[in-house]
């Protein structure tokens, strides 16, 4: 009989000073070879579970541990932080920063050096996991230079080469565009079926993941509360907002659209006109233009370097383009300063760390609003709490809003954008690291926008929000806006160009009556 | 925003190494890529210490000399020390005539008389100028030279082999890693100011302080949150389970090097002992 690489027995783990436990009762066997996907809300433990099965709880995180967790066979708290390294591989979600040395030659060669393993064994399996990765190609490259893709692939094959019996990957693809996606997936598979490596991985985007999982759990609040084949598991697990929500064929007009305004009766709110943008002697973006009228919300798509963030920092002046100009309600703005053009145009980063800039959460969602609105601090007080409330955030008013999760902080940054109501709202990824749960306050705030004649430029790589909540697609490669269509038509032309990753699973598979989570 | 090959990105990284007068290691200056690291770093000490030492102005006089044929050997030429180390020259300038003006001993030069304004010159002060401008330019060119042709990465990897504790060479490396990351997010902190319509322009104390919480913060709460992942990185790949580690890349010395490393600081304190009779 097969003995699992992973055995847990009834564990459960409540970290200290938490009222509740991050894991309760689990029980889970992996077999070697096997490939399991994990999803479940923000904070349903599947992070925490994670760090049980790679030995760090109970080591490095303080908490009351019972059950057990064995790997092949090894019980985990008899092994210090670390100890099961060379059994369990972990590979987290910013690929940015689990890389710690300067060249992808030192990065993958950084454990099996820590095993004292000698020069030659070394060098050979820094050839092997490269080799197994798809990578070797970049073995002489600086770590700064590489795509993210290309990070992750890395940080796969350092793991790899101290040739593990598991790979965890907890959201591997989290911070990835859809082709460099595609690449870690493809590599997991190749992983799994010529190595026989046992897979685990925790994701919320599944689409990709289920043609290649053998078996799909889901956590919420601390436990497993569904588990099953792909299959079995479309049939069984429907998240519950999307799953309340009409089903969105990819022909059908988007039902947020009913009713908007006719463009010819109009005059655009937002106009670009063949910008040009770049750095020192390179053109990022060239020959940009298109219109955005009042109601429209748009999707930004394209791979990672086609110039998304360039151009959402150009549209704020926050880069000045070298030609070309921008419009807003007919006015050219193009030479206008950053910080008033803030006023018209509000812009929410991807890391809410770096926009995060006073002390309490209240004061933290008016701070935009009191220099970029002309209400009255009060009126903007009530309309702040009003918001707070909305995105379940008032409870934490008075908090650092540094202690907010990641999810949190994401919807301080827009109730500090919607507090001074811009007309256009541009949002860059808002979805990275927000559950299907979540996802629904964006919606509404999205909606609300939209029927309030705003314009909203969505930078998004998930097809089904896209097709949700945009009237159109931008697409743009390599710096050129390659596509700018209504969503079903741009959706098409994707699919003609073989961009198959920027394409909705039951589109791909041609299974319409797939959920959409 | 993601990091990753992203040109905007590196646009903006190089954009901001400009603004430290190249003060980065230069892959391209190839004949002093082949010097062992540690060659280097004898070198610059034992440079370093006998610029200290000597008094003379002809001793520092050689130096400055010698220090031009180093940047010569190291293929950099004479216009990239004059262009990139300008502001050091004027700094050195404005210490020679500090000195100058100020020292009262010695033959008197020259003299100035306006009103009750009286400046004057003597020869200790002009002596005491050029010793200190020299040694101020010397010190500083040494340590450039050594930061534009040492790669820090070799250099880690060394010292390490040489017997520093890993995890003091892991510290460098590890720091040298996240300068660009906090570069960029330096970048991503000011843009966002601009994107919540912050105007932290003026000279006001008040204007300073909230720069300061407001640039710094940020970038503080990133590195933190950065520093579990790494942790869980670098120890999940048996970072400090044993007491040693071995290494794919030998940086191992030649003979030729172990000479060269005996020989530079008898050189220099010949020179030392030339200068100061």
């Amino acid at each position: 009989m097969v003995e699992p690489v992973v055995h847990i027995e009834n564990l459960t783990f409540t970290y200290s000073g938490a009222a509740f436990p991050a894991l309760k009762g689990i029980k889970l066997k992996v077999y070697p070879g096997q490939f399991l996907t994990i999803t479940g809300p923000s904070g349903c433990g599947k992070s925490t579970l994670a760090l049980c099965l790679a030995g760090f709880i109970p080591h490095a995180y303080p908490g009351e541990m019972s059950g057990a967790v064995y790997i092949q066979g090894k019980d985990t708290r008899e092994y210090p932080a670390g100890g099961l390294a060379g059994i369990v591989g972990l590979v987290q979600q910013d690929p940015e920063a689990q890389l710690c040395t300067l060249t992808v030659r030192d990065e993958v060669a950084f454990g099996p050096e820590n095993l004292c393993l000698p020069q030659a064994v070394i060098q050979e399996r820094v050839d092997n996991a490269l080799r197994s990765v798809g990578a070797l190609d970049l073995l002489d490259r600086q770590v700064h230079t590489l795509s993210g893709g290309e990070k992750q692939r890395v940080a796969i094959a350092s793991v790899l080469a101290m040739a593990p019996s598991l790979l965890i990957l907890d959201e591997p693809t989290a911070n990835l565009d859809p082709s460099c996606t595609r690449e870690v997936l493809q590599t997991l598979e190749r992983l799994r079926t010529e190595q026989g490596i046992s897979i685990i991985v925790i994701e919320h985007r599944l689409k990709s993941l289920s043609a290649i999982s053998d078996e799909l759990l889901v956590m919420d609040r601390g436990e497993i509360i569904q588990r099953g084949s792909p299959k079995e598991f479309r049939r069984r697990y429907v998240p519950t907002d999307v799953g309340t929500k009409p089903r969105i064929a990819f022909s059908q007009p988007c039902k947020l659209h009913v009713g908007l305004v006719n463009k010819e009766k109009k005059d655009p709110l937002l106009m670009v006109d063949n910008l040009r943008v770049g750095y020192q002697d390179v053109d990022v973006l060239s020959g940009i233009s298109f219109s955005a009228y009042p109601g429209e919300t748009l999707a930004l798509m394209g791979d990672n370097g086609s110039g998304k963030t360039t151009l959402l920092l150009s549209l704020l002046g926050l880069l000045k383009p070298r030609q070309g100009k921008i419009y807003l309600s007919g006015q050219d703005v193009t030479g206008m300063k950053a910080s008033r053009r803030a006023r018209e145009m509000g812009l929410i980063f991807q890391n809410p760390n770096h926009q995060i800039f006073e002390k309490t959460v209240v004061k933290e969602a008016m701070l935009a609003a009191l220099s970029l609105s002309e209400k009255a601090p009060d009126q903007i007080m009530a309309g702040v709490d009003r918001f707070l409330e909305e995105f379940e955030l008032r409870q934490y008013k008075t908090e650092n809003p540094f202690c907010l999760s990641l999810g949190e902080k994401k919807r301080l940054t827009l109730v500090s954008v919607l507090a001074y109501s811009p007309r256009v709202l541009i949002l860059d990824e808002p979805l990275v690291g927000q559950d299907r749960h979540r996802l629904s306050f964006l919606l509404n705030a999205i909606e609300r926008h939209r029927a309030q004649g705003g314009v909203t430029l969505l930078v998004c790589h998930e097809p089904d929000v896209v097709i949700a909540c945009c009237r159109r697609i931008l697409f743009l490669e390599k710096g050129k806006l390659l596509i700018n269509a209504p969503v079903d038509e741009a959706l098409a032309q994707l699919a003609k160009m073989g961009r198959d990753e920027y394409l909705p699973a039951w589109e791909k598979e041609g299974n319409p009556d797939e959920p959409i989570s | 925003m993601n990091l990753s090959r992203d040109t905007a990105h590196r646009g903006r990284i190089s954009g901001l190494q400009g603004s430290y007068p190249g003060l980065t290691y230069r892959g391209s200056c190839s004949r002093a890529q082949h010097v062992h690291p540690l060659v280097k770093l004898v070198l610059l000490l034992s440079f370093s210490t006998a610029v200290i030492a000597v008094p003379s102005v002809l001793g520092q006089g050689f130096f400055l000399g010698l220090l031009a044929v180093f940047y010569a050997l190291a293929g950099l030429g004479s216009t990239f020390p004059l262009r990139k180390l300008r502001f050091i020259y004027l700094f050195g300038l404005l210490i020679f005539l500090v000195q100058a003006l100020a020292v009262g001993e010695g033959v008197l030069l020259w003299r100035f008389s306006w009103g009750p304004l009286h400046i004057s010159i003597r020869s200790e002060g002009l002596r005491e100028g050029l010793k200190l401008m020299m040694r101020f330019i010397n010190i500083i060119g040494s340590s450039y030279l050594f930061v534009v042709a040492t790669d820090p990465n070799k250099l880690a990897y060394a010292l390490m082999q040489l017997g520093l504790p890993y995890r003091f060479g892991f510290a460098l490396i590890t720091a040298l890693r996240f300068i660009p990351i906090f570069h960029l997010e330096l970048e991503q902190v000011k843009n966002a100011q601009m994107a919540k319509g912050i105007e932290l322009e003026g000279l006001s104390l008040k204007n300073l302080l909230r720069a300061v919480r407001y640039l710094y913060v940020p970038l503080v709460i990133s590195a933190l949150s950065r520093v579990d992942n790494l942790t869980i990185s670098m120890e999940g790949r048996a970072f400090g389970l044993h007491p040693e580690r071995t290494f794919m890349s030998s940086q191992a010395l030649s003979t030729k090097d172990r000479i060269i490393i005996l020989a530079i600081p008898l050189f220099f304190l010949l020179c030392y002992c030339f200068f100061s009779r």
